[in-house]
This record gives C-alpha cells, sequence and structure tokens, in this order.
C-alpha cells in the first residue's frame, strides 16, 4: 500500500473489511466483540465481510483491509497469508501471535521433535507444520496492534489510522518509563524479574499496575538495551538466565534473542 | 446409487476452525466426520521448562474465551503439587471469575453464535435493527461478564490478578456491590431468556454418551471440588484419578484428540446440560424452577437442549454472584498469595469451563520448572460425542425425507448447541 492513502476502495463506498484467523487463542478476536457499547459504531465504519467467529458469510474474492490473528503456523498458513496479502490494500496484524510469534512462537525453539510430544502420529487434519513465526516475518504488515491480548482502545485508534490513511509511527519507548509514571513500585527489589526493562510500552503498565510483573507481551522494544538490562538483573542477585527464559515467551522467533543465543553458543 | 457428500466448511460462529464431512448413499449415512483443522500449537511441549510462576499465564493462552477457567485449572495443578491451601476469599473470587466466564460466554454463545440459526439470519447483527432491545440486552449481558472478569481478573480475558496462592489485587467493596445491583437487575432478562430458548423448535434426538460433570455434595460446583461423576457409569470419582477413566486416542481428521471411557470405549459428553442433569437439585431455587416451566429436568438427554441449559445456567450464575459479591464486600479473609515451599511433584487441577470439565496435569522438578504437562479440553472430550450424535441427527433427517440443505442447516445446529472451542481442542 502506497503511503498516506485512504484505504476506501471508491469514492463514497466504505472500506471492505475481512477478519482471518491463524493459530492463536481467538483471544484478540474476541476484544474486539468485548466492547459492546462501541461495536456497532466500528462495525458501522466499515463494510465487513468476512468474519467466521461472527457470520455465516463467505469469505469474498475482493476487499482492502485485512485484520489477521495468530501466528503461521503451516505451509496452508503461509499460503493464505500471502493469498490475503496480495487482494488486500491493508494488511493490519492483531495480538502478540500475529506480531511476534507469541505463544505459539515458543515451539520454534527445537520445533522438530515437538510434534511428538503431543501425538503418536500427527493427524492430517493438521496439515503441514512448520516452525511458527510471525505474520510480519513472512508478509508485509501496514499496521500492527500488539499486546497478548489487545487493548480495544488502541485498536480502535490503528484500526481509524488504517480507515483514514493517517501517520504509522510505532511508539519505541519501554514499558519500565510507563511504569515510573504510574507511580508503581518496582518488582526488581521485592526480588521478581519484570519484562517491562525491555518491552516495547503503550499499555500503560497495565500489569505491573495490578501486581503482576511485565511478561513482555508488547514484544522487544526497538530501544531495548538488552546487555544493560542483564546487568541490572544480576544487580539484584536474581537469575539472567530465568531472565532470558521470561523473555523468550513472548521474543522466542525474534532475530535479535536468537542472534544472543547463536552468539553464546560458539 | 445415489451418493452425496454434505460438507460443512468452515463452521461459522465457533471458537476456532473446523469441518463437517458427511457421507449419504443410497438414504444410508456412511460417514460422519468432525474435521477440526485448527491449527496445533503444541502447549504441552511448550510449557515444558518454564517456571511454575509462568505456567499458568501460558496455559490460559490455549484459549481466550476459555482463559479464567484455564488460568484456575492451572493454577489448582500446581498448588496440588505444591500443597498449597488457598484461603476461602481467595476460592471465592476464583469462583466469581469462573461466572464471570460463564456469562460471558454463554451469552456470547446463545445471542452471537446461536440466535442466527433461530431468526434465519447469517449473523446476530440484522439484530439490531429487528429487535434493538432485545440486541441491547444480551450486549449488556455479555458486557456483564466481560466486567466481572476485568474487575476480578484485570481484564475480560487473560486473566492478570489470578496466581499461585491467591490475587495479586482486588476490587474494592463498593465494587462488588456494584456488580450486585447490577447482577440483580439483570435477572428478569434471563429469566425471559430462558424463555426464549425454549421457544425454539430443535430436533428430538437422543445423545448415547455417557455425561460427565463435577459433582459436590450439596453444591453446584463450577471449580470447588475435585470430584467428578460418569452419570451413566454411576462412577464417581477423583480428579486424581482421571486417566484410569478418560483415554484420548488420535484420529487422521482431526487436529484434536478424541477422547473416550477406558474401558467401555463409550464416547463422554461433558456441557452445561452434563452439569445439570448432574446437580438439578442444587440449582438455585429460580433456576431450578425456570428450567421446571422450559421443561428441562434430568435425565434430559438431547443435546440440543445444551443450549437452554446454558440459559438456565446464566440465570443460576447471577443469583449465585449476587450473593458471592455482597459476600466479598464484608472484606473478610484475605486473598493475599499465601506463602509456599516450591517442590517436586505431580499436580492435578479440574475445573468446569463454560463448556464442560477441564484437566491440567503438571510434574515439576525441584526448581519448580515444568517437567511434563497433561491437558484435556472439554472439547477434546465431547468431539466423539459430537461425531455420533451427527450421524444419529442425519440418520434421523435422512429418514424423515428432508433434503440437503435442511440437513446441513440442522447439523450446523447441533455442531453449536455443543458450543465447541475448536481453539481449545487443538491446543
Amino acid at each position: 500500500m502506497t503511503d498516506h492513502t485512504c484505504a476506501s476502495n471508491t469514492e463514497g463506498q466504505l472500506p471492505r473489511v475481512v477478519v482471518a484467523g491463524l493459530a492463536s487463542c481467538f483471544g484478540c478476536q474476541l476484544q474486539i466483540t468485548n466492547q459492546e457499547q462501541y461495536l456497532t459504531d466500528i462495525l458501522g465504519r466499515f463494510d465487513l465481510q468476512y468474519w467466521q467467529l461472527a457470520s455465516s458469510d463467505p469469505m469474498p474474492e475482493d476487499f482492502d483491509i485485512v485484520i489477521i490473528e495468530g501466528a503461521v503456523t503451516t505451509e496452508e498458513a503461509l499460503e493464505q497469508v500471502k493469498a490475503l496479502r496480495e487482494v488486500a490494500d491493508t494488511v493490519i496484524t492483531i495480538g502478540a501471535c500475529a506480531n511476534t510469534g507469541g505463544i505459539p512462537g515458543i515451539a520454534a525453539a527445537g520445533y522438530a521433535s515437538r510434534a511428538s510430544e503431543v501425538y503418536d502420529s500427527v493427524p492430517e487434519a493438521c496439515g503441514t507444520m512448520i516452525e511458527p513465526c510471525a505474520v510480519s516475518d513472512v508478509i508485509a504488515v501496514d499496521f500492527q496492534v500488539p499486546c497478548c491480548p489487545i487493548d480495544f482502545y488502541e485498536f480502535a485508534q490503528i484500526l481509524s489510522a488504517a480507515l483514514m490513511g493517517s501517520n504509522r509511527a510505532r511508539r519505541s519507548t519501554t514499558m519500565c518509563n510507563e511504569c515510573k509514571r504510574q507511580e508503581n513500585p518496582c518488582f526488581y527489589p521485592q526480588g521478581e524479574i519484570c519484562l517491562g526493562l525491555v518491552t516495547s510500552g503503550g499499555c500503560m503498565a497495565r500489569c505491573p499496575s495490578l501486581g503482576r510483573p511485565c511478561m513482555g507481551c508488547r514484544g522487544l522494544s526497538p530501544k531495548a538495551n538488552l546487555d544493560s538490562a542483564r546487568e541490572s538483573v544480576a544487580s539484584y542477585n536474581l537469575s539472567v538466565e530465568e531472565f532470558d527464559r521470561k523473555l523468550s515467551i513472548f521474543n522466542q522467533t525474534n532475530a535479535v534473542l536468537s542472534a544472543k543465543d547463536e552468539a553464546s553458543d560458539d | 446409487m445415489t451418493k452425496s457428500l454434505l460438507n460443512i466448511d468452515h463452521i461459522a460462529r465457533v471458537e476456532g476452525h473446523g469441518n463437517v464431512h458427511v457421507v449419504i448413499e443410497n438414504d444410508q449415512v456412511k460417514t460422519v466426520e468432525m474435521n477440526i483443522v485448527e491449527p496445533a500449537r503444541l502447549f504441552e511441549s511448550m510449557v515444558r521448562g518454564h517456571s511454575y510462576k509462568d505456567c499458568s499465564y501460558i496455559a490460559s493462552r490455549i484459549c481466550g474465551i476459555c482463559s479464567p477457567s484455564h488460568c484456575i485449572t492451572d493454577l489448582k495443578a500446581v498448588e496440588d503439587a505444591f500443597g498449597v491451601e488457598v484461603s476461602d476469599r481467595t476460592k471465592l473470587i476464583r469462583e466469581l471469575l469462573v461466572y464471570g466466564s460463564y456469562l460471558q460466554n454463554h451469552a456470547s454463545h446463545l445471542f452471537v453464535f446461536v440466535v442466527p440459526d433461530f431468526i434465519g439470519q447469517p449473523s446476530v447483527f440484522p439484530l439490531a435493527e429487528s429487535d434493538p432491545e432485545l440486541f441491547a440486552q444480551a450486549l449488556e449481558l455479555k458486557k456483564l461478564g466481560n466486567d466481572l472478569c476485568t474487575s476480578v481478573g484485570g481484564r475480560s480475558i487473560h486473566p492478570i490478578t489470578a496466581v499461585v496462592g491467591g490475587f495479586t489485587h482486588e476490587i474494592s467493596a463498593d465494587e462488588y456491590l456494584s456488580f450486585t445491583r447490577r447482577m440483580e437487575e439483570m435477572i428478569p432478562f434471563a429469566k425471559a431468556t430462558v424463555d426464549l430458548f425454549s421457544s425454539f423448535r430443535i430436533t428430538d434426538i437422543h445423545t448415547a454418551s455417557d455425561m460427565l460433570a463435577m459433582v459436590e455434595e450439596d453444591y453446584y460446583p463450577v471449580q470447588s471440588s475435585n470430584q467428578l461423576e460418569l452419570l451413566d457409569e454411576g462412577v464417581v470419582f477423583d480428579a486424581h484419578d482421571f486417566e484410569d477413566y478418560l483415554e484420548e486416542y488420535e484420529v487422521p481428521h482431526s487436529g484434536s484428540l478424541f477422547t473416550r471411557e477406558k474401558g467401555s470405549g463409550k464416547a463422554v459428553f461433558t456441557s452445561a446440560l452434563s452439569r445439570l442433569n448432574a446437580s438439578w437439585d442444587h440449582l438455585s431455587q429460580e433456576a431450578k424452577f425456570a428450567s421446571a416451566k422450559a421443561g428441562l429436568r434430568p435425565e434430559e438427554r438431547n443435546p440440543m437442549k445444551n443450549n437452554l441449559a446454558q440459559a438456565i445456567e446464566i440465570l443460576d450464575a447471577l443469583i449465585r454472584c449476587s450473593g458471592i459479591c455482597r459476600e466479598l464486600a464484608k472484606f473478610e479473609g484475605s486473598s493475599k498469595p499465601v506463602p509456599y515451599q516450591v517442590k517436586a511433584g505431580v499436580g492435578v487441577g479440574m475445573t468446569e469451563a463454560p463448556r464442560g470439565v477441564v484437566f491440567h496435569k503438571l510434574e515439576f522438578d525441584a526448581d519448580g520448572k515444568v517437567v511434563h504437562a497433561s491437558i484435556i479440553t472439554p472439547t477434546a472430550q465431547n468431539l466423539a460425542s459430537l461425531e455420533n450424535d451427527t450421524r444419529h441427527l442425519a440418520e434421523v433427517l435422512v429418514e424423515s425425507g428432508l433434503g440437503e440443505e435442511h440437513i446441513r442447516s440442522e447439523i450446523a445446529k447441533l455442531v453449536r448447541a455443543y458450543d465447541p472451542c475448536l481453539s481449545c481442542s487443538v491446543h
């Protein structure tokens, strides 16, 4: 899609939107339905042509915007996202699975032996399973709604940007920054590892504000200083290995982390 | 010879991805397959090596809509392994969280997924124009469930505050009381919902599956018990022994494992209807009255009536939770995580998710890292039963001389009546 164009297909017509679900818990699609008071307002802003979760209408051949939830875990899904990219002017990925590989991405480490832990022989219905990855690893993505699950208001904001063709700047500060502004007590002096040090901000420290350390669901911040963060972890006598393990929960397929793994293998 | 293939591809208005394949030859139903094509994420392998602290966080992601159930089941398994005894207050809040997901799930399922079948529409959205009041109230009921999960768990799905030993955060007494008020106000609509679903005409079929539900003396349990009953077998057993009674098996056409009774090989059915059959006597008075008025009394074997059972559970949940919120507003006891010792061992957790019993079995090493995990979701238990009942339904309809379109739409209705969660089933 060329920059700064409105996503509506023809003058005066509402943009045609389809929603596609890959490997996920369906939670981000649910989050969209979970803001009951705004649901009809949101739906009124575009022409929703396909949403398997909510309607038995079939997927059309042509549309303007595709919203993709879930990670790519099969050859079939890989072909599907490429085909969606061919048709759509605008691709929006929602949730950690689609954006970082998310929870399904955990399986990327040592992938070859994993299926045999669940199945004696993998059923045909599973398709051709491949190492999980984010949608943005295999096609160009125009807008990303991070988090596990997505926050509805952030979704509405990014969807508006997609519908209106406005700016798509991504926040690059870390969660830690926002948490301090909420005046939350830090977990480190309490002996708990928190991933806010290196995780992209934008959630206004939702979990730490409720007494739970950040698990990194928004993905590694482009500004993350991993070496310095690891030093901080060690300075509190906490395990750097444990910090890295936690970080792998949402960032297993992130090249920055795997680069580090390869370096340490040498 | 006439042969017809009745395929329903991408069953709409269910959680996850699945197809139904039916082959009818010379008016004989030959094959019925629940083709579950949801991608396998391999959760049992994914939690291995992770800390007990993060296990419920990961396991909750098995399913968006069942996330409170997976979260609490997993916490129960961890606590069972470490010998953690949580406070009564924590147990009560967990019950509220599970019921929040019932309200959320049952309202979404009944109004967004099922109602379109009975008003002849592809989705619920036309209802916004044809019956705005019903649409608004249905959304309000769903919102109440979401708000309850958000307030108690920190977010409408994937709870934040529920951790091993207790909760990291609680709402104020005023907030609890405001839920009591909202629940009481919603009761008339819940009664009207029971009436609405009892007015829908359904095909008369009977499942041959054995119903499975959590049971507890003098109570309608959803998370408080560790006992289960297989109703036909008449056997009550402890969740720790679930592998002695149930076994999973693979079929080529499904990414989800199927489940059968060990020994008899019989299919099992776990659901709101199973709970109602098992614990009807312990429903609140008003819910029992509404159930009787709607003609649903044990033993009810028509799986299509699971929708009605869910409507009755909504009413029961509102009555029950309004009382729980009033109790919690007194702020007696604490829900702060209790101290515990991490140790090597095996634990089993079990709850009643909105769509039936879910088991998590976790084995830990001495550092509290997961060594082995086994998870059986309600839909994985129900698929064999759903396949059998679909065959039975197709046979009844073929015998009545009904056309393909009609058979197809009735099968879709049956699938939805089971309220399958396909993303859960292939986890």
